[in-house]
């Protein structure tokens, strides 16, 4: 009997000794999957099998003031097929009417594409690219595929989209429309109106999606639909108006291309509204051309030079030290300021003037006269009088990298005896172009200043999202009578003064010059001079409807580098454009270098646009964007239907058909 | 004897506690495997995770039930269970549902039964029924006959319905009957040939039989005595003659994805393309369960965090593949407490048999143990590749109605019976 118990209790040890080991066995099988194996080769493993994708959601369009297109974002898909995961029942029955689709899509034999992803499927391929940077439309009509339809698991559908930012205006105001781009590392630079709006309104809410790696770079969505929908970011509408804005950047391009200047900017702002109406900055690459690189309308705070000397002489005749008809003694040229000599760009100097000829002429001897004379027992009065323009702030535009201004005072490092005689006409204090304009355009806008708007509102499709109203910085920023007196100062300065040279008897502007010296602290300064070629003002000078701040940096001195010759033109060039609406294009491409392809395809499309304004142009051969905004601003409204994107294939209507009020025109792109 | 003077504590709740931490651990593991989207609607009935909380709420009325029913009831209505069990196998094949390809189960109202779930605990009542019979020798060849009787027909059945899993659970019963007397060498020659079958198809038949030579050689010096040349080379031969059926077998009677999942397991492929297309495919969710379980190192990626449990990178993964989601999600700590937890469960149950009064019990209790144990080694062998690919659920832990229920019969009844054993004698 103890001999029989004791075999049971064997067996019984043995039947669990037998589930114990495995137990065990098991245990130290996951010790050596889940441990041993190693962190960073799980890292790794881990890392090339499965990744959770981001689907940038697509970026909103921004546009011009009349709603035309200024950039956008075009999704373009990739359609690829896993000639793996079908099953062979599913595949065969399925095959043949796919390739056919194939074959009528893309053109080659049906035969082709049969031997093609059979031939992926035999080497157990599950990513067989079908086409490539394809748009909606075509995604739509290749899901709808026979297999494909099936989706990924059933069908081996892969697609892949990305968008791309495109300009439908080409570099005209790129870099003030801006973007918003990553480098390697995820830093990301903004710049524009897209850098600034991008995160809040444009940009959108990313999706996500699972993909699992199939092999050398090649990534297969799991599943057919996304763990998290992308959403997509709202459309901006800026205040930039597309043909202002293409004047104002080609007469600052050939007028940078003829001064051969370092570089330049531009900026037009509607009086009333503050609205920017176009802003064009554009710099010299190494290889002489220009493009636009830095925003310096809105970043560059330098000392602005005599166009301040308006303000200078607005702050003493609001504080009542002077009038207008006061004389202040210029000498022949030359006046010596607390050690330091003054001069005069006219030699031999202006002798015994008004306070109002001394702007005129933009005496600098004048202004540090008549400034210093009343100012220098108590500058803080002068300051004060500087402040309450708002000038010692920057002015909190939605662009990103507004420029510091530097107004000193008395107790600043920078202040000496010689600060108030040299603030007086533009030294020893800077100031964005922009600022500079905001202050011109209150003069325009009867004391009235508005703060300088880029964008007027924000749109989710039709729906309004956000809408931006004018902002008045400072109400009234003098009286009438120092207002009237000023204005007509500068509608004199063109008239008869250092901007005689841009008069014109058909329209009327003010406005005032300036040439400041630059870089005058540097060594080389006396063998190489360098000027800052300057215009600001208003047209039409009694009723002013726009104002504008041309800014020239370094043009090359042979050539010239007064204000009135380097930077004025421009000023007159956009003035005479808004009034006389005579085009004006033909005269400045002339200075253009064409070499670029974009700038080919920039005076294509406006060759043709100008050529056509109520018949049908040949837009085949044009990217479709051109062609869409070329058919936008016809003077002939037309319903535009674009089918596709990319460069236009075929055109509804004939060229050289006369088009009626809203008449549709098909174009097919690809 | 605290069993007698309070009622509560006549069960064994270290099982029950075992049994609830295997329930609660496992639906969390389901939430996980199953939830589609960031919020979770825990009474989304239409979710997986949803319908297993109804599924568990039933358990706890089912535990209720069983407990409260009179022990004797199971021994004396074995029999009878059986032959319904037997029965509703049948009837598949007449009312049975079709789902995924196989008819194993009853579609009532919206829900499915799979009645070979619940067989297993109606076979392991007869054949506890059975072997305690007092006529009943386990020695004798006549009874050993009978009891593969009560055996094979369910696990017959269950493989016309194309549920090897289930039918390699009714294996388990060896464990049963040779604690129970059956002669050792039974359990022997099983071993050897299970041994055999391996070693023929890893490194060919030539190889075997030299293997078996040395064996038996070896054998045969060491029990000089009790053994004689005759006798060996009879083993040899026979040895020799597995070897061939096996191959035989392999080459010739499987089907090819029954060859493809054996010559996986064993690595007997090895051009690499062909590998890879068996990753694709038939091998896809042993594949990617392997690379679940390994990421999770120590402590894994955390609740609802594992990338390929939410990217549902695993079919399946709520059923059969549960595991891989402890695996992914709570690391080799997560996995080894399961593991531990069944063994503990297991050895729990055994303990208790050994405890039994009644044979009929003690039988019953091991029928148990033994079946818990062979879901667990082929479910956790299969997800680990330890074993060939062959789906079963991993009992009390994977999605399914009939799953838990089945094991909530099977595991209560004999707590109960457990209960009852000190009113015995």
């Amino acid at each position: 009997m103890a001999v029989h118990e004791k075999g049971i209790l064997n067996r019984s040890y043995f039947v669990a000794g037998c589930m114990f080991v495995f137990g065990v066995a098991v245990v130290f099988k996951l010790l050596s999957i889940q441990l041993v194996q190693g962190d960073k080769y799980r890292a790794l493993a881990e890392k090339r099998a499965v990744k959770n994708v981001v689907i940038p959601a697509n970026r909103g369009n921004v546009y011009a003031d009349d709603g035309s297109l200024l950039a956008t974002s075009v999704p373009k898909y990739n359609i690829a097929i896993d000639a793996v995961t079908s099953s062979t029942k599913i595949f065969e029955a399925n095959i043949k009417s796919l390739c056919d689709s194939l074959a009528n899509y893309l053109g080659k034999p049906s035969a082709y594409y049969q031997k093609a992803i059979r031939k992926a499927r035999a080497n157990g391929n599950q990513y067989y690219l079908l086409v490539r940077d394809i748009n909606y439309t075509d995604y739509l009509r290749f899901r709808s595929f026979p297999l494909l339809k099936l989706g990924a698991n059933k069908g081996g559908l892969i697609v892949n989209q990305q968008t791309k930012r495109e300009f439908p205006m080409g570099e005209i105001a790129q870099r003030s429309i801006g973007y918003e781009r990553f480098d390697e590392d995820g830093h990301v630079t903004r710049a524009g109106i897209d850098g600034a709006f991008g995160v809040k309104y444009l940009r959108g809410t990313d999706g996500r999606r699972w993909k699992q790696k199939i092999g050398k770079g090649e990534w297969k969505p799991i599943t057919d639909f996304n763990q998290v929908e992308p959403k997509d970011g709202y459309d901006v509408y800026t205040t930039i108006n597309v043909n202002i804005q293409d004047i104002a950047h080609h007469s600052l391009l050939g007028q940078l291309q003829f001064y051969e200047a370092e570089h330049g900017c531009v900026v037009v702002m509607d009086v009333k509204t503050g609205e920017v109406k176009a802003i064009s900055n554009l710099a010299k690459t190494s290889q002489g051309n220009y493009y636009e690189k830095r925003n310096y309308a809105v970043w560059e705070s330098h000392e602005p030079g005599s166009t301040f000397k308006v303000m200078a002489l607005m702050a003493a005749l609001e504080d009542k030290v002077v009038d207008t008809a006061a004389v202040v003694d210029t000498k022949k040229g030359v006046k010596r300021f607390y050690g330091r000599n003054i001069f005069d760009s006219h030699h031999g100097g202006y002798g015994k003037i008004s306070v109002a000829r001394a702007l005129e002429v933009s005496s600098n001897i004048g202004l540090a006269t008549i400034i210093d004379e009343n100012y220098s027992k108590e500058p803080e009065k002068f300051i004060k009088r500087i402040k309450s323009w708002n000038l010692h702030k920057s002015l909190g535009v939605s662009i990103m990298g507004e420029g510091e201004p530097d107004v000193p005072e008395p107790g600043d490092k920078k202040w000496s005896k010689n600060a108030l005689p040299s603030m007086a006409y533009g030294y020893n204090l800077s100031l964005t172009p922009l600022q500079t304009l905001t202050f011109y355009n209150a003069i325009a806008n009867n004391g009235e200043m508005v703060k300088p708007r880029f964008i007027k509102a924000v749109k989710e499709f039709d729906k309004e999202i956000e809408v931006f109203d004018k902002e008045i910085i400072n109400g009234k920023i003098c009286s009438d009578k120092t207002l009237s007196e000023i204005k007509e100062i500068l509608k004199n300065v063109v008239e008869r003064g250092t901007g005689s040279r841009l008069y014109s008897p058909d329209f009327s502007m003010a406005g005032k010059t300036g040439t400041a010296q630059t870089e005058y602290w540097m060594e080389d300064w006396k063998e190489n001079k360098r000027y800052v070629s300057s215009f600001a003002g208003y047209f039409p000078a009694e009723d002013p409807k726009y104002s504008c701040i041309v800014v020239i940096h370094k043009p090359s001195i042979k050539k010239g580098y007064y204000g009135a010759d380097v930077s004025g033109p421009v000023f007159k060039r956009i003035a005479q454009k808004i009034f006389t609406d005579t085009p004006i294009i033909d005269e400045v491409q002339s200075l253009e270098v064409k070499n670029a392809l974009t700038e080919k395809e920039h005076d294509n499309f406006y060759q043709t646009a100008n050529m056509y304004k109520t018949i049908m142009p040949n837009v085949v051969g044009m990217p479709a964007m051109d062609a869409l905004a070329l058919l936008e601003n016809m003077d002939v409204k037309v319903k535009v239907k674009l089918d596709g994107a990319g460069v236009v294939k075929k055109q509804s209507i004939d060229k050289d058909t006369k088009l009626k009020f809203n008449q549709l025109v098909v174009l097919k792109a690809s | 004897m605290v069993r007698e003077t309070n009622k509560y504590f006549k069960f064994d709740w270290i099982t029950i506690v075992l049994f609830l931490l295997l329930v609660g651990f496992g639906w969390l593991n389901i939430l996980s495997a199953s939830h589609t989207g960031e919020t979770i609607n825990y009474f989304d009935f239409s979710q997986p995770y949803g319908k297993q909380l109804i599924f568990i709420f039933f358990t706890f009325a089912l535990i209720v039930v069983l407990l409260a029913i009179d022990a004797k009831f199971y021994e004396r209505f074995s029999s009878i269970i059986y032959i319904i069990a037997l029965l509703s196998l049948v009837g598949l094949f007449i009312f049975g549902k079709n789902v995924n390809g196989a008819t194993s189960w009853y579609g009532i109202g919206g829900m499915t039964l799979q009645p070979s779930e619940f067989a297993k605990a109606a076979t392991a009542l007869a054949v506890a029924k059975f072997v305690s019979d007092l006529n009943t020798d386990i020695k004798r060849f006549k009874d050993q006959l009978k009891v593969l009787l009560i055996l094979f027909i369910p696990a017959f059945l269950v493989l016309l319905q194309n549920d090897t899993g289930s039918t390699l659970v009714y294996a388990a019963f060896i464990f049963v009957l040779y604690r129970e007397g059956l002669p050792k060498y039974y359990l022997t020659i099983s071993i050897i040939i299970v041994l055999l079958s391996v070693l023929s198809l890893k490194f060919g038949v030539t190889t075997t039989s030299i293997i078996a030579f040395i064996g038996i050689l070896a054998f045969y010096f060491l029990n000089k005595k009790h053994t004689s040349i005759i006798q060996s080379i009879i083993t040899l031969i026979c040895c020799v003659l597995v070897s061939f059926g096996v191959k035989f077998f392999y080459q010739n009677v499987l089907q090819p994805h029954q060859q493809d999942r054996i010559s996986l397991w064993l690595r007997l492929e090895k051009d690499p393309a062909k590998l890879k297309r068996m990753k694709q495919t038939f091998a896809y969710n042993l594949n990617e369960s392997e690379k679940a379980i390994s990421s999770g190192g120590l402590t894994g990626r955390g609740f609802l965090e594992g990338t390929r449990t939410t990217g549902k990178f695993v079919p399946e993964q709520h059923t059969d593949y549960i595991f891989s989601t402890v695996g992914e999600e709570w690391g080799f700590l997560g996995s080894s407490f399961v593991v531990i937890l069944f063994v503990l469960l297991i050895l729990r149950v055994l303990h208790l048999a050994e405890l039994q009064k009644s044979q009929f019990s003690r039988v019953y209790g091991y029928s148990v143990a033994a079946i818990i144990f062979m879901h667990f080694f082929i479910n956790i062998g299969m997800v680990m590749g330890l074993i060939p690919t062959i789906g079963i659920p991993l009992p009390m832990f994977s999605y399914g109605g009939s799953g838990l229920w089945a094991f909530t019969i099977l595991l209560f009844i004999f707590i109960k019976l457990d209960s009852n054993r000190i009113n015995e004698w």
